[in-house]
């Protein structure tokens, strides 16, 4: 489990007292942890992955409550389903928390050395693949290790080249070298798997007290940080602690010393496929010039002397980025403590991997973050713990469980990852999620939680106790405010500060009342004290629930449907090219590229039609039912993909 | 054969649409709670139409159209009804009304049928009816019969010939829709379209990136006007039937073939008049040329086109692109060919055929070189320039070879041959007359009616949460986009970011 790059770092570590012994081989111990870009966790979407990522008990909520030093909730005026939780963190405090969880993890090794090679073997007969990953063997020493499940987790190490100016040189980040060559050749070579490139950057560091902060706008924190872990009440850092940030905008001198030195920029002219949502200062003057472009002045940590300027990754000379930032008025006198630089890496193209994250043709082999084309910290961390359920579940002989769509933005991160692939580094949206106004960073736990301990085995059962707590007491509260029944007129004289316009004669309930607009679940719980005031913790998560609830019934309708079309897998050993079934050519290579692991993945593909559809849903059921029969009689089984061809043909 | 032609009475439904789609695949529903009608019967002279629907909202349909107040009523029992619109209460007509409750359905959920007069006004007054019944909406392609397959009502064998059923409905739908999108309407909703994801794109970006990015409150404002503006827009043209072109009933047959294979020749002489210009000159037929014609007494739309050809020509030039595209929206392709132009050698001759059906054909419709007998016919004229011998060797050679379309010999010019050929026209046309997938644009007016209403409504909901809830107001954009790209194609999270990038410069 080669691990670069740390916030993806995630939990399999509730599994490992259940799997055995387990080992995390890391080029250095004391980088395990470090933030590689921006000092941030969180925000759009990516929020909502932080909040469904500690609800599975993994790491980063509760890291970045302990590292945060700036607590928003982004969105706030735009509704509850899109609040974007985020935080500014301590570089520092982040990576020893890490480091501390992960130190004192029983029956956990973490051992420094690079990653040389997989082992490979003969595959296991019963299950699909060509190969199978036996363990690693490690660069400077000769001993293998072996294991029966590896995680690939290279960030964008593998193969890695750092760009700054006209130089390049080997490298994952500043002052790392990358992963090694063996690595990289073992993916493409003995295991034929597509390997894309891809590239990132990140801004230089300056030197705080060389900026004239009074130039820029202030922009304070929450006044009372709302934590990301569903466990924690309250932040470390307390409410008066938390620093600002600073807002301040690029100017057309800034634009001038872009176009100067394009011919010195190397990074910038290669065609390895960039971000187009986090593009360089470059990239974003030439799409768009003659406009003033925001740049956020962050905070690196409590104690740290550097300030994190977002929204300036650059690769040109030192000497022009030096220049660059001092077209910025509170950065004229500025000092670079570390420059910025581009980086290209090589990403394994993400659909050759199934929803548990394995790849399909290596038994044992699982890949997470960076290595699957996606981009951040908290996309890292989805895949990453992940990855470690499903390997942990594989070393256990268990089956591989997945993560629907229709439940979690980790399933929508994923579903589109294995079944769409990518052309650029993927970033999750809120816009990517169908059901978004189901998926909320509220309601996480419930949706998680409860799944995770009952289903997949990721959950400390006191998370789960505190899951179960928070799930009956909001249960109690509902039915307590459905039972609250009265007309329209009584509700008017129970709450005196209430529009209510309605005039009919139906009576209205607790649950309804709460919809509007400028009905609170206090006003509510004053005037109905005995029913109401136990449930005053859930104040805001009853008023959201109230104002969602007919969207989100809708949206089960359908939410049903899709679950039960992922409920039909496909086999992996369908021969979808020679499948005796009348299927144009087209749809049958599109089938064969992309091998659907599930109907629903199926029914998403570009290109599918709803006949070749069905003809997959035939296949399925004569499968299922041969699969039935054949259990039943004493010939024994036979391999789904035998019993189907014969079933289609009679 | 009774099973397919059994399916088929059953499952029609409406086009996906795939064919204007720039991605994603087709919306496909296995079984939802969601409520499904269709007209189940054929068109053309029929004297009692039968629209069936399916699913947790026939009892409301049943209730609020049929005036059956006392619940349930007998299941499976035929009552003479009013049939009304549950809105205005108006008599649209009156007819036979069968309940059968799930799960002795053909679906297993409930179902209601309303066997009524088979006038066109009629079908259309009741299928539009039950659009605007809460929780129905129009049936996709094979939808009934994918219900019924999940309800494990069908056997085995059924099973097999539904994927292929289903195929040919979407490519029937495909071409009804083809048709329709081509006209004045298809621009219409496509501009609707486009201007909606605009919307959507421009709300999501407020959403995704507005904390960090200069997109400022004004887009919001914006897309209010947006919103307005289409909202107008589609309340005019809901309210306006007429509006627009008005699409002919009928079969819709196309001759096309090379220059000079006596294309126009045929349809002067199916129609008994001289409606095309003929002439011994290669490309004399530049336009289409559309007439009416009542084969056996089935309606059908009969169109001729320029000879396919390259051609320096301009004008020429757009001919074989109209050509083309007509074949591409055609129920029935009657490919022409000259038999002066054949290899005197029968397996030659078979082998330039092959290649002449391939060069006329559209390449979707040639996926293993198989041509569905209902939808093409091969036309060899002049065979009065045939020896004797020759012409047999030549049938018994394309009897042999599979592949082969039915093949026609006639002679516009001695009339030979013509009687045959006209026998196999009228089967051919009985055949699609008889389902009730083709050529039928009232249906398709029908659906995109309830489509657009569905689309209006979600728009509502936008301006209802404008300002409580962004989430819940894009929501309401997001339904409006789904309601309308049922119609126009499924427009997949991708594109709306790609709106996005295009239109802001997002960098985190």
């Amino acid at each position: 489990m080669l691990t670069k790059k740390l916030p993806p770092l995630q939990r399999f570590l509730s599994l490992v007292s259940r799997t055995g012994e387990s080992c995390r081989p890391t080029a250095k111990i004391q980088t395990i942890g470090a933030l590689s870009c921006n000092p941030s966790l969180g925000g759009v979407g990516k929020g909502q992955l932080v909040r469904e990522v500690d609800a599975l008990d993994g790491l980063c909520g509760r890291a970045g409550d302990w590292a945060g030093i700036h607590f928003s909730i982004l969105n706030r005026r735009k509704g509850p389903a899109v609040w974007g939780p985020r935080a500014q963190l301590d570089r520092q405090r982040y990576r020893t928390f890490i480091q501390s969880e992960l130190l004192s993890t029983p029956r956990l090794t973490v051992l420094e050395g690079s990653v040389e090679e997989l082992l490979l073997s003969e595959t296991n007969p019963e299950e699909p693949g060509t190969h199978r990953v036996t363990g690693i063997r490690l660069a400077n020493e000769g001993t293998p290790i072996s294991a029966s499940s590896v995680i690939l987790t290279t960030g964008t190490f593998l193969s890695g080249l750092l760009f700054m100016g006209q130089s390049e040189s080997p490298g994952g980040r500043i002052g790392d070298a990358p992963s090694s060559a063996g690595l990289s050749h073992t993916l493409r070579e003995r295991l034929g798997l597509r390997v894309g490139r891809l590239r990132t950057g990140t801004p230089p560091r300056i030197l705080k007290d060389s900026v004239d902060l009074s130039l820029a706008h202030l922009h304070p924190p929450d006044s009372v940080p709302t934590p990301f872990s569903f466990l924690n009440t309250h932040t470390r850092c307390k409410p008066e602690e938390q620093l600002p940030c600073y807002l301040t905008y690029t100017t057309p001198g800034v634009e001038r010393v872009v176009k100067e030195s394009l011919h010195l920029n190397c990074h910038i002219q290669q065609d390895a496929k960039g971000p187009r949502y986090c593009p360089s200062i470059e990239s974003r003057v030439v799409r768009f010039p003659g406009r003033q472009h925001q740049v956020w002045l962050e905070p690196e940590g409590l104690t740290s002397d550097l300030l994190y300027p977002q929204g300036l990754s650059m690769t040109m000379p030192p000497d022009i980025q030096l220049r660059l930032i001092r077209e910025i008025p509170p950065l004229q006198r500025a000092e670079i403590h570390t420059p910025g630089y581009g980086v290209q890496y090589d990403f394994v193209c993400p659909t050759q991997l199934s929803p548990a994250l394995q790849v399909k043709s290596t038994q044992g082999l699982f890949l997470a973050g960076q290595i699957n084309g996606t981009t951040g910290y908290e996309e890292a961390a989805a895949q990453g713990l992940w990855a470690g359920v499903n390997a942990a579940r594989s070393a256990l002989s268990m089956p591989p469980v997945a993560l629907s769509r229709t439940e979690s933005y980790i399933g929508v991160l994923i579903d589109d990852l294995v079944s769409r692939g990518v052309t650029e580094p993927y970033r999750m949206f809120t816009s990517r999620a169908e059901y978004r106004t189901s998926l909320r960073p509220d309601n996480a736990d419930l949706r998680l939680t409860l799944k995770g301990f009952e289903e997949v085995g990721c959950v400390s059962p006191l998370r789960y106790q505190e899951a179960v707590r928070v799930r009956d007491s909001l249960q109690e509260a509902q039915a307590a405010l459905q039972t609250l029944s009265l007309s329209s007129p009584k509700w008017r004289k129970a709450l005196p500060d209430m529009r209510m316009s309605e005039t009919k004669s139906t009576l209205l309930t607790g649950m309804d009342v709460l919809q509007y607009n400028d009905v609170t679940f206090e006003m509510l719980s004053s005037a109905f004290p005995e029913s109401l005031s136990r449930h005053m913790e859930f104040a805001q998560r009853l008023k959201i629930e109230a104002v969602y609830k007919p969207h989100c019934d809708l949206q089960k309708k359908e939410i049903k449907r899709i679950q039960k079309e992922e409920n039909m897998s496909l086999p992996q050993d369908i021969d979808y090219l020679t499948l005796p079934v009348s299927m144009s050519q087209e749809v049958r290579e599109i089938l064969d590229r992309v091998r659907p692991s599930t109907l629903g993945a199926a029914t998403r593909l570009e290109g599918m039609t709803p006949a070749a559809i069905v003809h997959l849903l035939n296949y399925v059921r004569t499968a299922a039912q041969r699969e039935r029969r054949n259990t039943k009689t004493p010939k024994g089984r036979e391999r789904a993909g035998d019993v189907c061809k014969r079933g289609v043909l009679t | 054969m009774y099973s397919v032609y059994h399916l088929l009475i059953y499952s029609r439904g409406t086009p996906p649409c795939r064919f204007l789609s720039t991605c994603e695949g087709v919306p496909f529903g296995l079984a939802d709670a969601e409520s499904i009608f269709a007209l189940s019967s054929g068109h053309g002279r029929c004297g009692v139409a039968v629209v069936r629907a399916s699913g947790p909202a026939s009892a409301t349909a049943l209730r609020c159209m049929a005036g059956v107040s006392r619940s349930p009523p007998p299941p499976r029992t035929a009552l003479l009804r009013s049939i009304r619109d549950p809105i205005s209460k108006e008599v649209l007509d009156r007819g036979l009304v069968f309940w059968f409750p799930g799960p002795h359905s053909f679906t297993g959920e409930d179902s209601v049928e309303f066997h009524i007069h088979g006038g066109p006004a009629v079908i259309t007054a009741v299928l539009q009816a039950l659009g605007s019944v809460p929780g129905m909406r129009p049936a996709e392609a094979g939808e009934f019969t994918r219900r019924a397959f999940q309800a494990g009502k069908l056997d085995l064998t059924e099973v097999e010939g539904l994927g292929d059923l289903i195929h040919a409905e979407t490519e029937a739908q495909r071409r009804q829709a083809l048709r329709q999108m081509s006209g004045e309407l298809g621009h219409l909703y496509q501009d609707w379209t486009h201007r909606l994801k605009r919307c959507l794109a421009h709300v999501e970006a407020f959403i995704d990136f507005s904390e960090d990015e200069l997109i400022e409150d004004g887009v919001l404002n914006q897309v209010d006007r947006w919103v307005c503006d289409l909202q107008a827009e589609m309340e005019r043209h809901l309210k306006d039937e007429r509006r627009g072109e008005r699409l002919r009933s009928g079969v819709q047959v196309v001759i096309a073939g090379a220059t000079n294979a006596g294309k126009s020749s045929l349809l002067n002489t199916l129609c008994q008049r001289p409606a095309a210009i003929v002439s011994p000159i290669a490309g004399t037929t530049r336009d289409i040329v559309e007439t009416a014609l009542d084969i056996g007494g089935f309606p059908v739309l009969l169109s001729d086109t320029a000879g396919l050809r390259e051609s320096p020509d301009l004008v020429e030039r757009e001919g074989v692109r109209r050509a083309r595209e007509r074949v591409e929206q055609a129920d029935l392709t009657l490919v022409v060919a000259d038999c002066a132009d054949l290899p005197s050698d029968a397996q030659q001759a078979a082998a330039f055929l092959q290649e002449h059906l391939r060069s006329v054909l559209p390449p979707q419709e040639q996926p293993e070189m198989v041509f569905p007998a209902d939808r093409f016919l091969l036309v060899l004229n002049k065979m009065d320039l045939l020896p004797e011998d020759q012409r047999l060797e030549l049938d018994g050679e394309l009897r042999r070879v599979s592949g082969f379309p039915p093949v026609c010999l006639i002679s516009c010019h001695t009339k030979e041959g013509l009687h045959d050929f006209l026998t196999v026209l009228h089967s051919s046309v009985k055949t699609l007359c008889g389902d009730p997938l083709s050529g039928a644009p009232t249906l398709t007016q029908a659906r995109h009616r309830a489509h657009l209403q569905q689309c209006f409504a979600a728009m509502a909901q936008y301006q209802r949460y404008r300002d409580l809830d962004l989430a819940l107001a894009a929501e309401g954009v997001r339904l409006a986009l789904t309601s309308l790209g049922r119609i126009t194609g499924r427009v997949g999270a991708e594109e709306i970011l790609d709106i996005i990038f295009k239109d802001f410069c997002i960098g985190k």
